[in-house]
């Protein structure tokens, strides 16, 4: 191929800046959407990744106990009476930054001399440059990261507590770390006298399990010997399905910039025809002209793919935090939140970006390089052949949605049920062009009585299929992915705010204030206290809850330890198993009831067995009733307080939840609760709607980010419409200026231009709200109950159906404004000398 | 040539062309008059201007400096607005290409103007189709442009030229992409419809037989326009 063949190629897009600005900008922002979903996703993961290593270090094994923690005499027996030095007692918790309200900093209580062969940060922690007797002595001494100033006040419930330096934490893995003496952490996290975890290092091989053998066999019940590494896996699994909802719906905006791309080059393709005709009678084999369009091609989508991913790096950027946000809303805390560049999520991008580029240039570049020698097949040729392939599209669109639907009908794996998903978007856009050309007729009669412009209007959209189907199409899929999102997100947060409003059905909640400050969860709500509570005047009954997490195959799971006012359990809604039976079987103590989530996870129903490591051993529960519950996607397990006094030794209470006498003034009771309660322990007293609208505005938090990627994704939908029209439009120029020689306005053929525009986006709105709504149904029905486990009710809110057709109608009338800025500038002798 | 009461008056009329950065004068001072209902034939080299000077007359182009008048009005005096609906109501145009719009059919095309200048009665439709009749398309109505041959397009295109009773028909190399027979054939369409209406008709073209049919043949070179004498 010689050098003048590829300037007659490439000179022709040079020459149109602007529709090969919006072909690289579809591409980018196709890469952007994808590289900064993945940078935010891998960060969180290294945050997750680096947080753990900080805690456990070099540890092989680690001890752990019930809610309460480690005893610390035990670890002072095991290390001194035993001999068992490669210990060292760790204490551990998050509390909240009094200045900075929503960071959590991470509090880590160690032994120093215990810990030398532990942990980095704390390696030379017997070293020069920090002050280690202070660290030892004072009780506000820690070592705090550069980025904190000479000292910290953090809050634990009302509390203000203040720390000083007595040294630095340098290196991002150290963000949002505070090292104290054990006894400060202690004091700090209300853990007196217990110990988060004790971490030990065994040897290798067979010693080391001989070891961890006798260690477990002197272990008191409550404590339990595990592997770090075992237990951060189990905890970075939890965040997995976000992780692949995430990717998911970056992908989605891959296909929408694929639509495009597809669009950009099978548009230079047509509009080069002749030029490519006569390269062809030149004597330019097939094989180059194929070459020389797919490396064309390959040329945007390099330089697409560049700018996506400096897009990507900034978008991401952003992303982070709202990913780590709603993992430490839903998941675990990350305090680490660093934005950490991996180089395989710019790879990803970067091959996803070129892939996705050369696949949809495929065909154009066959479609050109089969064209005959010589011959300028004209666009009413190619209209005549996409016109002929219609029953092909539709066979197609519908094997295609048979396909996708028995995908989901007949697996189980979340990664099937998106395959399932993309197959069922795919199908709906193959059937895109043949609708709009149904529609378009049936337009037809509405459009006569409109004049002929209208008519004209109308009929364009069909005429010119091979440019409008494609961005219809590209315009539907976007648009129905917003549709779809936000059709699940509505159904979520009303199943959401239905459950929460039958289940905290109770006047006002009691908690340890600490409990909402981040402090140790599992403090409890003293038995004096509980006392008081009950014997106030006006409280009618009282509830009360204790919540642990116990290992179901490594697996935390809650249990909640229950005893439930009659009112408390009408707030349950059972979904398997008649509510007498299973309440009456429940109060015994010996039956369980098991959320929703853990049911279908364990493909466990009523009647089967449960066996829960107790204190007493394993015992097996028979499962009396499922729970509907959107609290946690791993389940939730709850027991009659009964069984659970019988069987663990933790007899302490979390929090209640009281039913006030009927007539009671609530304010009135709050004060009077308020003013019994105080002297006896610091609790936070809160009505049910507090507790509700913080569920919800947790519950919004979490779904920032899936709003964020539905923007993205209508963004991408909008700048292809807009090439895709732009395009359209000004290869009738000459079509135009005609009509503007015969007498038309500029003003007249812009509206021309919008009404056309106007229907096409009518068209895509239309069109996205059946896919969007299918999608929904497949979000709501098979993805969220394969990655979460819970059913979820279909609420179709119909102001975002109307929205979604609006915005699409704007986004294609915006699309038409730069034509016919050009036209009505433009002289129309201009181009009709272009003959 | 200068004439008071011409039906087209041409003064001092200059176009340029700015190409990099040479300025290229297309024609400067040019005068001209055409009388009412005449048929001129536009003759010249290729680049000399002919289809610029057609692009002046009917306002999609604009002069550098001088003046055109259409039976009094001033089209260089007119705004953009006007200009259009001044080319609406009384300017056809053939184009060598016939530019129909591929989207509308035969009977649409030819009722486009018509529409444009809000003339839909029974009536002025009736009249419309007898002129696709007497362009002999009569049968094609419901066909769309693109299955039409050379000759019935640009067929089509002069009846949509005439359709609105317009004063002035301009044509730019109306058989200029036809064989010699098809040529021909539209060129007698031409001649006759211009008797039975009495249209002024400028014609550009660069055959001297077709030339040789107008009333007057003028030759545009160098920037400079002459009457041909026969």
């Amino acid at each position: 191929m010689t050098p003048l063949f590829w300037r007659a190629l490439l000179r022709y897009p040079l020459r149109r800046p602007w529709q090969l600005g919006l072909a690289i900008l579809g591409i980018a922002l196709g890469v952007a959407v994808v590289v900064a979903v993945d940078l935010a996703n891998a960060s969180a993961r290294r945050s997750f990744a680096l947080a753990m290593e900080r805690i456990s270090g070099q540890a092989t094994h680690r001890l752990v106990g019930d809610a309460q923690g480690i005893p610390e005499a035990w670890y002072v027996q095991m290390r001194v009476e035993r001999g068992f030095r490669p210990s060292a007692p760790v204490v551990t918790g998050y509390l909240p930054n009094a200045d900075r309200p929503g960071q959590l900093l991470q509090i880590l209580g160690i032994d120093p001399f215990a810990e030398r062969p532990f942990r980095h940060p704390a390696a030379d922690l017997t070293g020069g440059n920090f002050d280690l007797r202070a660290l030892l002595v004072n009780p506000d001494a820690a070592l705090l990261p550069e980025a904190l100033g000479e000292q910290i006040t953090l809050k634990r419930g009302e509390q203000r507590l203040t720390l000083k330096r007595a040294g630095t934490l340098r290196g991002p893995e150290l963000d949002g770390l505070i090292i104290t003496d054990l006894s400060t952490a202690q004091t700090l996290l209300g853990m007196a006298g217990h110990l988060s975890h004790v971490d030990l290092i065994l040897p290798d091989g067979a010693a080391g399990e001989r070891q961890a053998e006798e260690l477990r066999a002197r272990l008191p019940p409550e404590l339990r010997l595990e592997r770090p590494a075992q237990r951060n896996q189990t905890i970075a699994d939890l965040s997995a399905s976000f992780s692949l909802n995430l990717t998911a719906m970056s992908l989605l905006a891959l296909v929408v910039g694929m639509f495009l791309i597809y669009n950009a080059i099978t548009f230079s393709v047509v509009q080069r025809r002749s030029l490519l005709g006569l390269l062809r009678a030149l004597g330019v084999s097939r094989r180059e002209l194929f070459i020389g369009v797919l490396g064309e091609a390959l040329l945007l989508g390099l330089a697409g793919t560049l700018l996506g991913s400096l897009l990507g790096l900034w978008l991401g950027s952003g992303l982070v935090h709202l990913v780590t946000r709603t993992i430490n809303d839903l998941y675990y805390v990350l305090s680490v939140r660093e934005f950490f560049i991996d180089p395989w999520s710019l790879a990803k991008g970067a091959t996803l970006g070129v892939c996705a580029t050369l696949a949809a240039a495929w065909l154009p570049a066959r479609e050109a390089a089969d064209a005959p020698p010589g011959a300028v097949l004209s666009r009413a040729h190619l209209e005549s052949r996409w016109q002929s392939s219609l029953p092909c599209f539709l066979l197609a669109g519908l094997a295609l949605l048979g396909t996708g639907g028995l995908v989901l009908t007949f697996s189980q794996s979340l990664a099937a049920g998106f395959t399932g998903l993309f197959l069922l978007i795919l199908g709906c856009a193959l059937l895109t062009p043949p609708i709009v050309v149904g529609l378009v007729r049936l337009n037809q009669p509405l459009t006569a009585r409109w004049g002929l412009l209208a008519r004209m209007a109308n009929r364009d959209v069909a005429r010119h299929l091979s440019r409008t189907g494609i961005a219809v199409a590209a315009l539907m899929v976007a648009f129905s992915a917003t549709v779809g999102v936000g059709v699940m997100v509505d159904s979520f947060r009303g199943g959401v705010a239905i459950w929460i409003n039958d289940l905290l059905n109770a006047d006002l909640y009691v908690a340890p204030a600490a409990i909402e400050n981040g402090g140790n969860r599992s403090e409890a709500l003293h038995p004096a206290a509980l006392a008081v509570l009950r014997d106030t005047l006006g409280i009618a009954g009282v509830s009360t809850y204790r919540a642990s997490s116990v290992d179901l195959d490594g697996r935390p799971v809650i249990l909640i330890a229950v005893d439930l006012a009659p009112a408390s359990q009408a707030g349950y809604r059972l979904i398997a198993g008649t509510p007498d039976a299973a309440w009456r079987a429940f109060q015994t103590g010996e039956a369980l009831l098991i959320s929703e989530p853990l049911a279908y996870r364990r493909g466990l129903t009523v009647g089967d067995g449960l066996e829960l490591p107790t204190d007493q051993g394993v015992r097996r529960f028979t499962i009396a009733g499922v729970f509907l519950d959107y609290g946690s996607e791993h389940g939730r397990i709850l027991l009659h307080r009964a069984g659970y006094e019988r069987y663990w030794h933790n007899p302490t209470v979390g929090s209640a939840a009281a039913f006030a006498a009927p007539g009671e003034d609530l304010a009135a009771l709050r004060e009077r609760l308020q003013e019994r309660l105080g002297p006896v322990q610091a609790l936070l007293i809160r009505s049910n709607r507090d507790i509700q609208s913080r569920t919800l505005e947790i519950f919004d938090r979490t779904f920032t980010i899936t709003q964020v990627l539905r923007v993205l994704a209508i963004l991408v939908a909008v700048v292809g419409v807009l090439s895709a029209l732009l395009a359209l439009q000004l290869e009738r120029a000459r079509e135009f200026a005609t009509l503007r020689a015969m007498g038309m306005t500029a003003w007249e053929v812009g509206g021309l231009v919008s009404l056309q525009t106007g229907f096409m986006g009518a068209a895509a709105g239309l069109l996205a709200i059946p896919t969007g709504l299918l999608l929904a149904s497949v979000l709501v029905f098979v993805i969220n109950r394969r990655a979460f486990g819970w059913s979820l009710p279909f609420e179709v809110n119909p102001l975002l159906l109307l929205e979604t057709v609006a915005l699409a109608i704007f986004a294609a009338l915006l699309a038409g404004l730069y034509p016919i800025w050009r036209m009505a500038r433009a002289r129309p002798a201009e181009a009709l000398r272009m003959e | 040539m200068h004439n008071s009461s011409a039906f087209i008056q041409i003064r001092r009329l200059a176009r340029r062309y700015i190409e990099g950065e040479q300025q290229r004068n297309i024609f400067a001072d040019l005068d001209l008059d055409i009388e009412r209902g005449a048929f001129i034939a536009l003759l010249g080299p290729s680049g000399c201007g002919k289809s610029t000077l057609l692009n002046l007359l009917s306002g999609i182009d604009l002069p550098d400096a001088g003046q055109i008048y259409i039976d009094g009005c001033s089209l260089t005096g007119m705004n953009e607005r006007e200009r259009t609906r001044f080319r609406r109501r009384h300017i056809g145009f053939v184009f060598q290409f016939f530019n129909l719009i591929p989207t509308l059919t035969v009977e649409e095309n030819l009722l486009l103007p018509l529409e444009l200048n809000g003339l839909t009665t029974l009536d002025q439709r009736n009249r419309a189709l007898e002129l696709l009749d007497n362009v002999g398309l009569g049968d094609r109505r419901n066909s769309f442009p693109e299955r039409l041959s050379g000759g019935e397009q640009q067929r089509l295109a002069i009846a949509r030229a005439l359709v609105h009773s317009p004063w002035l028909l301009l044509a730019d190399e109306p058989t200029g992409n036809l064989d010699a027979a098809t040529g021909e054939r539209i060129l007698e369409l031409l001649l006759k419809l211009h008797r039975q209406a009495g249209t002024t008709i400028v014609m550009v073209t660069h055959s001297q037989e077709v030339a040789a049919r107008a009333d007057r043949i003028l030759v545009l070179n160098n920037g400079d326009i002459r009457e041909m004498n026969r």
